[in-house]
C-alpha cells in the first residue's frame, strides 16, 4: 500500500509548497510511490489518516503548537520544508525587535486581536524526523528526501558549508567578487545555486552543526563590512539558530 | 624541438575541435579567474593565465561519477564500468598540474587500479604550456614543479610570435603531424630562449620557504605532537574543505547511492570529498575517529608533506598556491605553515641531513572492481535487539575465499555499501556469515531483508589475521561487544583445526546477558576440555540471569593462566576497549608482538583509495583491519 502524505502550512509564504506542486513530470512518479490525502495548495480533499506530514514555515503563536501537536500524534513521520519550517528562517528576524511593536506594525490598530510569540522552528515545538531546508526548498532535494524515507533512509543532509559546492561548480568566490557571503558557516545542499548565478548565499539553510561564526564574522569584516552589517548578515536566516528565541 | 607560429597553432585547435572523435578543452576565463572547460574556438584558449579555479584533474577524477547502475526490477542487474566514447584533449596545463597527475597515477594505480580514472587518463592527451604569469600564491618552483621534463604529450613555451613545441610522447607528436600546419625545427636561438624562460619561471614566485623544503617531511615528524601549534593554526578553520577541494593531489571520495523515483533503479555514484569536513572519519555508529578540528587540520598537512611521502616518496604539494587563495581566513597556506613550523624547532642541526626518499616500490595487481557480485540471504538468525547473523550465498556459486579476519563490503541498493566483517571461518565452505549491528542506513535495511532477498558483495578486503603463523602458538581471545564477530572467524577456525594450535582461551565480554552473541555456540564450550571459555558482563538488570563474571572485560584477564612467552592475544572490541586491555595484557607480560588487533574505521572503498579510514599514514582497509600492536603502537591516531 502506498503511503498517504499530507502537507501543512504555518507561518510562511507557502513558496516550498509551490515547489512541491511545480515538480512537473516527476510528480506523476511521485505519486506512483505515495498517495497525497492532503495538500490545500493543490485539492480540495483532505484527511486526517496519513503517514508522512509535510510542515511548512515556523509557529509564531501558541495555539498552533496544539495543530501541530495534532499533526505529531497522527504522523508516523514528520518532515519539515523551508527555512520557515526547518531554522525558523526569516520570521524569526522579528525575534530581534519588541514583539508588541511588530504586532502594531502589522495589525495597526487591531494588534490586540492578535496573539504572538517569538517566532520558531518545527522542531521547538514537536520532534520532526527529517528536513528540507531552504528557501525554498530545492525540488531535487525534496525528491531525494521522500526517495529515503520510502526506502528507509536516513535523508542525506550535507554537514558542511556551501563553499564544498561552490569549489566544485568552480564558482568564483563571492568574497573575490567584493561581495559578502555567509556560504562559509551555511549548511550546503543547495549545490550553491545563488552564487551559481553570481550572487552570494544568504543562509537559507541555516548554520551548519558546528560553525565557527567568530571566524566567519572577522572574514566578513576583513574584506571590508561593518561590525553591524556583518551582525546583520547572521540575523536573516540565522535568529533562532544564533539564540534569539 | 618544434615551432609552430601563433596563427598556425591556433588553426591546429580549430583543426582538433572540428574533428569529432576529440573532447576538446582547454584554459577560458571565466570574470576575472580562469578555469579549464570545452572549447568552441581556439580564440577562447587564454594560455597566459596564472592558475585556474580547479585543476584539470576534474577530467580524470570527476567531481560526480557514477560507479553502476542497478535495477532490482526484472532479474535484478548491476551494470559497472563503460569506456567513455571520446578521448580528451586538454590545451595548457601547466607544470605543476602535470606533475600532480603524474602523483595521482600512482595513487589510483597503488594495490589496484583504479579503471575510471585511467580509462579516461590514458586516452587523453595533454597539452601543457610553460607558465607565464605566476599567482602571488604560487609556489611551484620552490617545490621543483615550476617545470617539467615529461608527463605531457606536447609542451608549449610562448614566443611571442610562436609557440616552442616540446614534443613529449609519440601520441603528440602523431597529433602535431597529423593535425599542424607549417611546424619547424627549432632553431638554437629558440632553444636557447625555451631555455631562458624556464630559468626567468624559476625565480617569479613571490613565496618563499625559510629552510629547503626537502625537509618538510623531518619538519613534520618533528611536530605532530605540538597540539598548541595545531591548535593556533587551526583556530579560524570554517571547516569549508575549500582548501582540499581545489587541490590538485587531493582524491579522497565519498560513495552513495542514488535511486530514482521508481525505487528499484538508481546508480552509485562517487563524490569528492575532503579529509577538513567534520564527518569525514566518521562511522555509521557515530564515532568520530578524528573529531577535532586542529586533528583533521594536521591531518592534511601530514597526508601531503609525511604519509604519501613515505608511501610513494614524493611530497604531495606542487605548490600551485590553490588552497592559500581560496582559504578566506588565511590559514592554509602552506608556506606560512612550514615557515612556522620551521622556526619552532629549536634544534635545526638535528634537521640538517633531511629525510632520505624511502625506497618505495608500486605494486599494481589487477582492477578495483565497484560493482558488487549478487548475493542471496540463505539465513537469518536473530541474536539480540540489534544483532543478526545473515548466512550469504554468493549466487554465483563462488567460494567467498576468504581468510579469517576479513571484512566484505555488503550492498543494499539504493541505500549503500558497508563493511562487514566475516564471522565465519573459511573452512565453511558454500556459505558464509555476517554478524551485523543494526546501526546505520545500510544495516538497519539489511534487519529488513528476509531469506531469499539480494544483496551485493565485494571482497574480501583487508589483511586478516595469519592463522598458519598461529599455528602451534598458545592463542587468547580477547572479545568485547560485537569484537567477537571478526574474532569468531578465526576461533572457529582454530577450533576446525584445533589439532594444530596450542591452548585455546576464549575472554569474551558484553554490556547485560541479553546483548551477549553466539549463546548457544559459546555456552557449548563449556562442555569441551580443550577450550577455556570465560564470559562476563558489565552489568546485570534485575530482570535478567547471570551466573558469571560481573564487570568489564580486563576483569577477566588475572583469571586466567597463560605462559606470557607462548601465548598470542587477538584482541577485538569497541574503540574504548584497546588501550585497557593491551596495558593488562602487558602487565602480564605479554610482548608487543604477540598481541593481535582488529580494528574497526569509515572503511568505504576497501583497496586505500577513498581516504576515510586512514590512521595517519596506515590504511585500514588495505594495511588492516588486523594489526601486530607493535607495528600500529607508535601510530598516534590508531588507539
Amino acid at each position: 500500500m502506498k503511503p498517504k502524505v499530507a502537507f501543512f502550512d504555518f507561518a510562511g509564504c507557502e513558496g516550498d509548497q509551490l515547489q512541491v506542486a511545480n515538480l512537473e513530470e516527476e510528480i506523476l512518479n511521485l505519486l506512483a510511490q505515495v498517495k497525497v490525502v492532503s495538500f490545500r495548495e493543490v485539492m480540495k480533499e483532505h484527511s486526517d489518516n496519513y503517514d508522512i506530514a509535510f510542515i511548512e514555515g515556523s509557529c509564531t503563536r501558541l495555539q498552533d503548537e496544539d495543530r501541530l501537536k495534532q499533526i505529531r500524534r497522527n504522523a508516523k513521520i514528520v518532515v519539515a520544508i523551508g527555512s520557515c519550517a526547518t531554522i525558523g528562517g526569516i520570521n524569526c528576524i522579528r525575534n530581534y525587535k519588541d514583539l508588541d511593536e511588530v504586532r502594531r506594525t502589522v495589525y495597526g490598530e487591531n494588534a490586540k486581536l492578535f496573539d504572538t510569540y517569538a517566532a520558531r522552528p518545527i522542531d521547538a515545538v514537536i520532534p520532526v524526523d527529517a528536513y528540507v531546508h531552504g528557501c525554498p526548498i530545492d525540488k531535487d532535494e525534496f525528491l531525494q528526501v521522500v526517495k529515503s524515507l520510502l526506502l528507509g533512509k536516513k535523508p542525506d543532509i550535507p554537514t558542511y558549508p556551501v563553499c564544498v559546492e561552490c569549489k566544485k561548480n568552480e564558482n568564483i568566490c563571492a568574497f573575490e567578487r567584493g561581495q559578502f557571503c555567509v556560504g562559509p558557516v551555511t549548511r550546503a545542499g543547495c549545490n550553491s545555486c545563488c552564487v551559481n548565478e553570481g550572487t552570494v548565499c544568504w543562509g537559507c539553510r541555516g548554520l551548519v552543526d558546528n560553525p565557527n561564526e567568530n571566524a566567519h564574522k572577522e572574514v566578513l569584516i576583513k574584506y571590508g563590512l561593518t561590525v553591524d552589517d556583518a551582525i546583520g548578515k547572521f540575523r536573516l536566516y540565522f535568529g533562532w539558530q544564533e539564540g534569539k528565541r | 624541438m618544434r615551432i609552430i607560429s601563433k596563427e598556425d597553432f591556433a588553426e591546429f585547435v580549430n583543426t582538433l575541435i572540428a574533428d569529432n572523435s576529440w573532447n576538446v578543452v582547454g584554459v577560458k576565463s571565466k570574470g576575472d579567474k580562469f578555469t579549464f572547460g570545452p572549447l568552441e574556438s581556439a580564440s577562447e584558449l587564454r594560455l597566459d593565465y596564472d592558475v585556474t579555479l580547479l585543476p584539470p584533474k576534474k577530467y580524470f577524477f570527476p567531481q560526480r561519477e557514477t560507479l553502476f547502475t542497478y535495477d532490482l526490477a526484472g532479474g535484478f542487474s548491476a551494470k559497472g564500468f563503460t569506456a567513455e566514447a571520446k578521448p580528451t584533449v586538454i590545451i595548457g596545463v601547466h607544470p605543476y598540474d602535470i606533475v600532480a597527475l603524474l602523483h595521482m597515477d600512482e595513487i589510483f594505480a597503488e594495490t589496484k587500479s583504479d579503471p575510471y580514472y585511467f580509462e579516461k587518463r590514458n586516452s587523453s592527451i595533454i597539452i601543457g604550456v610553460n607558465i607565464q604569469k605566476m599567482s602571488k600564491w604560487c609556489f611551484a618552483p620552490l617545490m621543483g614543479c615550476a617545470t617539467i621534463d615529461h608527463g605531457y604529450d606536447l609542451m608549449l613555451t610562448d614566443l611571442g610570435n610562436r609557440y616552442a613545441i616540446n614534443i613529449g610522447s609519440q601520441k603528440g607528436e602523431e597529433l602535431l603531424e597529423k593535425h599542424a600546419k607549417n611546424v619547424t625545427n627549432a632553431l638554437a636561438r629558440d632553444i636557447q630562449l625555451v631555455g631562458q624562460k624556464k630559468r626567468e619561471i624559476m625565480n617569479m614566485a613571490q613565496q618563499k620557504f625559510d629552510f629547503p623544503p626537502e625537509l618538510i617531511p623531518e619538519l613534520l615528524s618533528k611536530s605532530y605532537e605540538k597540539s598548541a601549534f595545531w591548535e593556533n593554526h587551526s583556530e579560524k578553520c570554517l571547516a569549508c574543505g575549500s582548501c582540499v577541494l581545489v587541490c590538485p593531489t587531493c582524491y579522497c571520495f565519498d560513495v552513495k547511492d542514488n535511486p530514482d523515483l521508481s525505487l528499484s533503479r538508481g546508480e552509485r555514484i562517487r563524490t569528492w570529498d575532503g579529509c577538513l569536513l567534520e564527518d569525514f572519519a566518521k562511522i555509521a555508529s557515530g564515532e568520530n575517529f578524528r573529531p577535532t578540528k586542529p586533528t583533521r587540520y594536521r591531518h592534511r598537512y601530514f597526508k601531503k608533506g609525511k604519509y604519501l611521502f613515505d608511501r610513494f616518496g614524493f611530497i604531495s604539494c606542487v605548490g600551485c598556491g590553490r588552497c592559500s587563495s581560496n582559504c578566506l581566513p588565511d590559514i592554509a597556506n602552506p608556506v606560512n605553515l612550514f615557515n612556522d613550523m620551521y622556526h619552532q624547532i629549536r634544534d635545526k642541526e638535528m634537521l640538517a641531513s633531511g629525510t632520505a626518499s624511502p625506497d618505495v616500490k608500486i605494486e599494481t595487481e589487477g582492477n578495483i572492481d565497484y560493482v558488487p557480485r549478487l548475493a542471496t540471504i540463505v539465513k537469518k538468525v536473530p541474536m539480540t535487539i540489534n544483532e543478526t547473523l545473515f548466512e550469504i550465498r554468493l549466487n554465483d556459486g563462488s567460494e567467498l575465499g576468504h581468510k579469517p579476519g576479513q571484512f566484505v563490503e555488503i550492498s543494499v541498493f539504493g541505500i549503500g555499501e558497508a563493511p562487514i566483517s566475516v564471522s565465519s571461518p573459511p573452512t565453511k565452505k558454500g556459505t558464509f556469515e555476517l554478524c551485523v549491528r543494526k546501526v546505520g542506513n545500510v544495516t538497519s535495511k539489511l534487519h529488513t531483508l528476509n531469506v531469499g532477498d539480494m544483496v551485493g558483495v565485494r571482497g574480501p578486503f583487508g589483511t586478516g589475521f595469519d592463522a598458519d603463523f598461529l599455528k602451534g602458538k598458545d592463542l587468547l581471545f580477547v572479545a568485547g561487544g560485537l569484537g567477537l564477530a571478526p574474532l569468531r572467524s578465526l576461533f572457529n577456525y582454530v577450533l576446525d583445526k584445533r589439532e594444530d594450535y596450542g591452548r585455546v582461551i576464549l575472554l569474551y565480554g558484553c554490556k547485560e546477558p541479553r546483548e551477549l552473541l553466539f549463546g548457544d555456540e559459546l555456552f557449548a564450550l563449556l562442555k569441551r576440555d580443550d577450550v577455556e571459555f570465560k564470559p562476563t558482563v558489565n552489568w546485570c538488570p534485575e530482570n535478567e540471569e547471570w551466573t558469571g563474571n560481573i564487570g568489564v572485560i580486563t576483569t577477566l584477564i588475572p583469571q586466567v593462566d597463560f605462559d606470557p612467552e607462548k601465548t598470542w592475544a587477538i584482541v577485538c572490541g569497541p574503540p574504548v576497549m584497546y588501550k585497557f586491555v593491551i596495558a593488562d595484557l602487558k602487565t602480564r607480560k605479554v610482548p608487543d608482538d604477540h598481541i593481535i588487533l582488529s580494528l574497526e574505521r569509515r572503511m568505504k572503498c576497501g583497496v586505500g583509495k577513498c581516504g576515510h579510514c586512514q590512521i595517519n599514514q596506515i590504511y585500514v582497509c588495505k594495511d588492516g583491519p588486523v594489526f601486530n600492536y607493535s607495528k600500529i603502537k607508535g601510530v598516534p591516531e590508531a588507539l
